[in-house]
């Protein structure tokens, strides 16, 4: 055996340890991707995109059609009606601040469900087995750790989120080039152009970023699969229902929707997309500003907490 | 190839021993070493480290001091070694004290450059293959691709893994698992090795290759901290110990040293020679001869000071002219020394 006992010594030099945090999220990822589990929820995300960018097409073709057989519509019914309708679906579908608000919203449920799915393969386990004793073993500092985890979280979130998101700008850009150099191309209903793909790569950051950091947090305190589904179904459902009965039935302060982490999320995001609070619903919301500051607070707190659990392997597991 | 059957302490440069003031040890007389390599930094200093989990303590004001070649760690459950290694891996911080790589802050990246850990637990990502596994570990300790695949290959030959390497964790023998642990140590060549267990669950073909692979490491100046439970094997590694009790180095240093050094328990040692008689009544003379028994034909003697009693022994047959048919020491081995120091019995 001491025969094969050749090392070359290297002569190169090291990556600095950051360079470490790309690797460690590609082992997560590669974990996570190898599983059908995730695979049908993908699926299952992509479902709605596709229904976003089929729509298109279709109510542009069914808006002309409908124009030229008016006539043949008056026997189906009120065709008054039936455009009106096709009006309000072409706001969601024609790639104005409308459609990324839905999109995200509707793409948010399931995110979330995926990652509490995911969270304890990506990060519980680490501690469950306790194989962080193997990072933690290599010249690097429990921080890149961390980082690497948020970036296997964060591209999870951003392949759901942003990048079907910018399957539909391209798709309407294809479209209309104006869409892409017209700011105003909606004629004062919403930003277009490079201002709009700001606010829609903004979203999407903002949805990962903050993901994250709450998966890797929650999933270094509960570790197990089940238990992580409870808390994250507290966090964003009972939460949710929680504040809806304080501000819409009690009628308390609408402050009382910050508990609303997914709510602080999309009143923060439909800025970004250039909404006014009031435009989310359900109706009054605190200021964007009040949102982003629980949200700073509570990513503060899952830090501090994360800078602890990693502080000793042994100790905390 | 090394040969099995050569000194257990083989590629040992450095043969301190160091022990702990406890109350039954003396203190350790300095052995001469050259002065370059007292110069020379140790590879794992420990520095009057203690370290407490809440109100219980790991390990209690301990300096230790290892320089290249072999040391088994040893000690009951509890007693500090897992605390021990983690320390010297960077991966505790300690209380009070420092602990030293090559003169680096263990806890900083630039020392874990120097130091391969293998912990005792085998449990990684299940769906990853072995060398997915490996070649990730090389990335972390900053290899570029090309250099980290290079590693990836060599050191899963080392282990004798390169042809199984593509199969999933999952599927892994506790032996393979071993060897896959190994090879991430080794990826990066490094000056320091802690094994925790390192044997446990290879077949006895794998045990031979590690203790080989071991013994040239050692060898080409490689500082190896073994923790291991089945003494046999330590045995066959090294008699270069570091024993633990209640969270503090008990003592290090080879095992005959150690053994010298135990007043309070005399080496027991049957004689059989053709003047019994003669000889017990010139034993007894000796200081260092605390009692002499006759049973069933031998003379059962116990000594203090081993060296030292041998010396005057053989002294006292060449001039008697007796004849020794036999010749055996009865509690100098590791599980004597141990239990002696530990006060109980290990495996």
């Amino acid at each position: 055996m001491n025969s094969l006992l050749h090392y070359r010594a290297w002569q190169g030099t090291f990556h600095s340890s950051w360079w470490t945090i790309w690797p460690i999220a590609r082992v997560s990822l590669g974990v996570v991707l190898r599983r059908w589990m995730f695979w049908i929820l993908y699926a299952f995300s992509l479902l709605l995109f596709l229904m976003f960018f089929f729509g298109t097409f279709l109510l542009a073709w069914a808006q002309s059609a409908v124009v030229v057989t008016t006539q043949q519509f008056g026997r189906m019914g009120n065709p008054e009606q039936l455009l009106a309708g096709m009006r309000r679906a072409l706001n969601i579908l024609n790639g104005s601040q409308d459609t990324f608000q839905y999109f995200f919203a509707y793409q948010g449920g399931i995110v979330v469900v995926t990652l509490s799915l995911v969270g304890a393969v990506m990060v519980g386990n680490d501690f469950t087995y306790k194989s962080l004793i193997f990072y933690l073993a290599k010249p690097i500092g429990r921080w890149h750790y961390i980082l690497g985890k948020f970036l296997a979280v964060f591209v999870v979130v951003q392949m759901m989120t942003t990048l079907p998101a910018l399957g539909l700008y391209a798709q309407k850009a294809f479209d209309d080039w104006n869409y892409v150099i017209d700011i105003d191309y909606f004629q004062g209903k919403g930003p277009a152009g490079v201002l709009l793909l700001f606010g829609v790569i903004g979203f999407g950051t903002l949805l990962s970023a903050v993901l994250s950091i709450l998966l890797v947090a929650t999933a270094s305190w509960m570790r197990r699969t089940m238990p992580l589904i409870l808390v994250w179904m507290s966090l964003f459902f009972f939460m949710r229902f929680l504040a809806n009965l304080l501000v819409d039935g009690l009628q308390l302060s609408v402050r009382f929707r910050l508990i609303d982490l997914w709510n602080n999320m999309m009143v923060l995001g439909n800025g970004l997309l250039g909404f006014g609070p009031d435009t989310v619903n359900p109706p009054r919301h605190p200021e964007w500003w009040e949102a982003g500051l629980v949200l700073i607070g509570v990513c503060t707190l899952c830090l501090i907490y994360l800078n602890h659990r990693t502080r000793g392997v042994e100790i905390v597991s | 190839m090394p040969d099995l059957l050569e000194s257990p302490d083989a590629g040992r440069r450095d043969r301190q021993l160091a022990i702990a003031p406890i109350e039954s040890l003396a203190p350790p007389s300095p052995t001469p070493r050259p002065q370059a390599e007292l110069a020379a930094a140790p590879v794992l200093l420990f520095h009057h480290v203690s370290k407490w989990y809440g109100p219980v303590i790991g390990i209690n004001q301990v300096t230790l001091e290892l320089r290249p070649g072999i040391t088994g760690l040893v000690g009951h459950n509890g007693s500090g070694k897992t605390t021990l290694l983690r320390l010297a891996a960077g991966q505790l911080r300690p209380d009070l004290g420092n602990v030293q790589i090559t003169g680096c802050d263990a806890w900083t990246a630039d020392a874990k450059r120097h130091v391969g850990y293998c912990p005792e637990i085998d449990t990684f990502y299940e769906e990853m293959s072995g060398r997915r596994f490996v070649q990730s570990m090389a990335r972390l300790v900053g290899y570029p691709r090309a250099e980290a695949l290079r590693r990836t290959e060599e050191t899963l030959e080392l282990v004798g893994m390169k042809d199984r390497a593509d199969r999933r964790l999952a599927g892994y023998s506790k032996g393979m698992r071993q060897r896959i642990k190994l090879a991430q140590a080794l990826l990066h060549d490094p000056e320091l090795l802690l094994l925790d267990e390192p044997l446990s669950g290879i077949d006895p073909i794998g045990r031979r290759e590690s203790v080989e692979l071991f013994k040239e490491l050692a060898r080409r100046g490689k500082c190896l901290l073994i923790s291991r439970h089945e003494l046999e094997e330590l045995e066959k590694l090294t008699d270069h110990v570091a024993i633990m009790a209640a969270g503090r180095i008990a003592a290090v240093g080879t095992l005959t040293e150690i053994r010298d050094l135990l007043d309070d328990h005399p080496l027991s040692i049957r004689i059989a020679s053709d003047q019994n008689r003669a000889l017990a009544v010139m034993l007894l003379e000796l200081d260092e001869v605390v009692g002499v028994d006759r049973i069933d034909g031998y003379l059962l003697v116990r000594a203090k000071s081993p060296r030292k009693f041998f010396e005057r022994l053989g002294e006292v047959v060449l001039d008697r002219m007796i004849e020794i048919n036999h010749l055996e020491t009865l509690d100098e081995s590791t599980h004597d020394v141990l239990g002696y120091l530990l006060g109980g019995k290990m495996r």
